[in-house]
């Protein structure tokens, strides 16, 4: 065990190596046309080529192209590996990591709002349909779950605001489905901010929902077949004892994979959720600071921020996994 | 297969039916056992019959949703009228935001455009991008499982921290990045502030690559094992010609499946790029633009909004269902996975 967690733990560091490798690659593949576009606006359609070169100067120097790529690859895996993210290459200049400090709780509380949700869907639905299998109540239930899963989450989240701001205009629905204009955080004002997050985290819930259920009605279709059911139903059981009891607590073991795979994707998994309803989240932060400007130092920070959690979540997922199925052993 | 190998007589012949109708059978049963999944292929069915129109003998590079495989497709026989016309009420006023009427069945937008008109030639788009980008991404990622399952070693741990690499970038996050940063490359991009939409598709691709990978590999890691694979090793084939004659032939139909699932997700992941950030791909009929518009103007024009919501839904519906009725059929291995 001791072993395998030490590999593990290499491997993790030796995939955020690859990482920061990549996203440093990617950002360097074509940077005179980033560099053109973010000088632009400096010279804003001068023609004298003194002017245009200083403003690309003051773009590069921005980016923090200025070096040979083979130093500034040096400096960055140096830098990142003393946790120092760099600071901002727009606004005033703060520090990376500090923003996305500040940005990881929305995004952290709209996860774990999603996750429970989520579960709160699935988890009912899930028994139902498969101790009914087969049944009306299962037909209706895994069609609502195909639909579910076939409605994407962003189109869905543009058809609740489209109808309420269309329809319900100024009444409770609109309050608490449609997007607000500010942003309350959660020790400011609870109400507000469960508001605000009710609808994006109900509607990314349905559709992870939808596959928690699916998945959860499978492996209780495959459990109520194993003969400690039929001991549990023979000894004269309640119903409700064997199906929660000694059904469900094995079916939800591998259920966990994909509150792991939620719980990993936990800071980006919402991205454009976020986006749509106005979340001050890392979602949100990233799109913004891609999608107009590239904010070089910024956009190196969140993926390496998000990949390390999404992996050490991963590491951590499979202990506990192990340690609830005690016939997984890890070598 | 035997009853056509025997001559048969003129009375045999009545009884034998002909392969048509074998076809016909197999289509038949696939309903009845598979009803969601034949649902699913009739949306598809329907997904690009939209996109037809009178082929013209004009043949350039891929890279315009008209122009799919290099031959230049005109106007879609089912779009009512030009996607671009723009309609005037009576009274002389631009027809916007109407409702769904009998002129137009679909509503019109904020500039009085036919909305259906503009669903149906959006299907390109979608079909265009979903396609290219599967083919890049089952290309490379199929390649790269083929050979790290089947060599394993070395190869296969770096491969695997590559993908793993790969998988932890946020999906999204990565495709806004190669969109925005735009890379001129000869013959795919051009140097201007849009990426060309097959730039779009490749992108789509490169980010499908590690999931295409990580399924060819387990099912490679299974036949490898095969009794076929060893006979192939006793008669002398090298490596080389056993992935290629003996392993791809037998994970095909794994590969299929992949593809037709994978179209449903590339075709929501390009609408939500388009929504996202709409002033970095080309300009034209998109679902994710109309989406997008018709979110822009709040509340006044539902109806592009609702029909291209609907469009998008349908067609990941429809390419998830087939693709999981296939499954079923073509490689119940899959199913565990």
């Amino acid at each position: 065990m001791q072993q395998y967690l030490i590999r593990r733990i290499l491997l993790n560091f030796f995939v955020l190596f690859l990482v920061a490798t990549m996203v440093f690659g990617a950002l360097r593949i074509d940077s005179s046309s980033v560099i053109s576009r973010r000088a632009g606006g400096c010279f804003a359609g001068g023609t004298d080529p003194a002017l245009i070169e200083q403003c690309r100067a003051v773009a590069r120097a921005e980016l923090g192209l200025v070096d040979s790529i083979p130093k500034q690859y040096v400096t960055f895996i140096w830098d990142t590996v003393r946790l120092d993210l760099g600071t901002s290459s727009t606004g005033n200049k703060d520090a990376v990591i500090g923003e996305i400090y500040e940005r990881a709780g929305p995004s952290i509380e709209l996860g774990l709002l999603q996750i429970v949700f989520a579960l709160a869907i699935a988890l009912p639905i899930g028994v139902i349909s498969a101790v009914k299998q087969d049944g009306w109540v299962d037909y209706l239930l895994r069609f609502f779950s195909i639909l579910a899963l076939g409605i994407p989450v962003f189109v869905l989240a543009v058809l609740v605001i489209l109808i309420t701001s269309r329809y319900a205009e100024g009444t409770f629905l609109a309050d608490w489905l449609g997007p607000h204009v500010e942003y309350v955080g959660p020790f400011d004002d609870p109400v507000q901010n469960f508001k605000i997050m009710f609808a994006p985290a109900v509607l990314a819930g349905l559709g992870t929902g939808a596959i928690i259920m699916r998945f959860l009605r499978s492996q209780m279709l495959e459990v109520l077949r194993q003969d400690y059911v039929r001991t549990a139903w023979a000894k004269g059981l309640k119903e409700r004892v064997v199906i929660v009891r000694h059904a469900l607590k094995n079916a939800f073991i591998p259920v966990l994979t994909i509150v792991g795979i939620l719980l990993g994707n936990i800071v980006s998994g919402n991205v454009i959720l976020e986006f749509i309803y106005g979340i001050p989240g890392l979602g949100n932060y990233i799109v913004l600071n891609i999608s107009q400007n590239p904010n070089f130092p910024a956009v190196q920070g969140v993926v390496i921020v998000v990949a390390a959690v999404l992996v050490f979540v991963n590491l951590l997922i499979d202990i506990t996994y192990g340690w609830l199925d005690p016939r997984i052993r890890y070598s | 297969m035997d009853e056509a190998q025997a001559i048969p007589s003129a009375e045999e012949a009545q009884a034998v039916p002909p392969r048509a109708s074998g076809l016909l059978r197999g289509i038949l049963k696939f309903i009845r056992t598979k009803p969601l999944g034949a649902f699913g292929f009739l949306l598809i069915i329907f997904l690009f019959a939209m996109t037809l129109g009178t082929p013209k003998a004009e043949f350039g590079a891929p890279e315009l949703p008209d122009r799919p495989f290099g031959f230049e497709l005109g106007e879609p026989w089912m779009q009512r009228y030009d996607e671009e016309a723009l309609f005037t009420t009576q009274s002389g006023f631009v027809a916007a935001y109407e409702s769904p009427s009998g002129q137009h069945w679909m509503g019109t937008d904020q500039s009085g455009r036919d909305t259906w008109s503009r669903v149906v030639n959006g299907a390109r788009r979608s079909l265009f991008v979903g396609i290219w980008a599967l083919v890049v991404a089952t290309l490379i990622g199929a390649g790269i499982g083929i050979v790290s399952g089947f060599w394993g070693g070395w190869f296969d741990l770096i491969s695997q921290r590559f993908m793993d690499a790969l998988q932890s970038f946020p999906a999204l996050v990565a495709l806004i990045l190669i969109v925005t940063i735009n890379p001129t490359i000869p013959l795919i991009n051009d140097e201007g502030d849009q990426a060309t939409l097959i730039m779009a598709a490749i992108a789509l691709g490169l980010v499908g690559i590690p999931g295409v990978q990580r399924i060819t590999r387990g099912v490679v890691l299974s036949v490898r094992e095969q009794q076929y694979v060893e006979a192939a090793r006793v008669i002398g084939a090298t490596d080389v010609r056993i992935m290629w004659g003996y392993i791809l032939p037998n994970i095909f139909s794994s590969i299929i499946v992949v593809f037709s699932t994978g179209i449903g997700v590339v075709i929501l992941a390009e609408a939500a790029l388009t929504f996202i950030v709409p002033d970095k791909l080309p300009q034209g009929t998109s679902w994710g633009f109309m989406l997008s518009d018709s979110y822009a103007s709040l509340g006044d024009a539902p109806w592009p909004g609702i029909f291209s919501a609907a469009a998008i839904s349908v067609s990941v519906l429809g390419f998830n269902l087939a693709g999981d009725a296939l499954r079923d059929v073509l490689d119940p291995r899959l199913r565990q996975r």
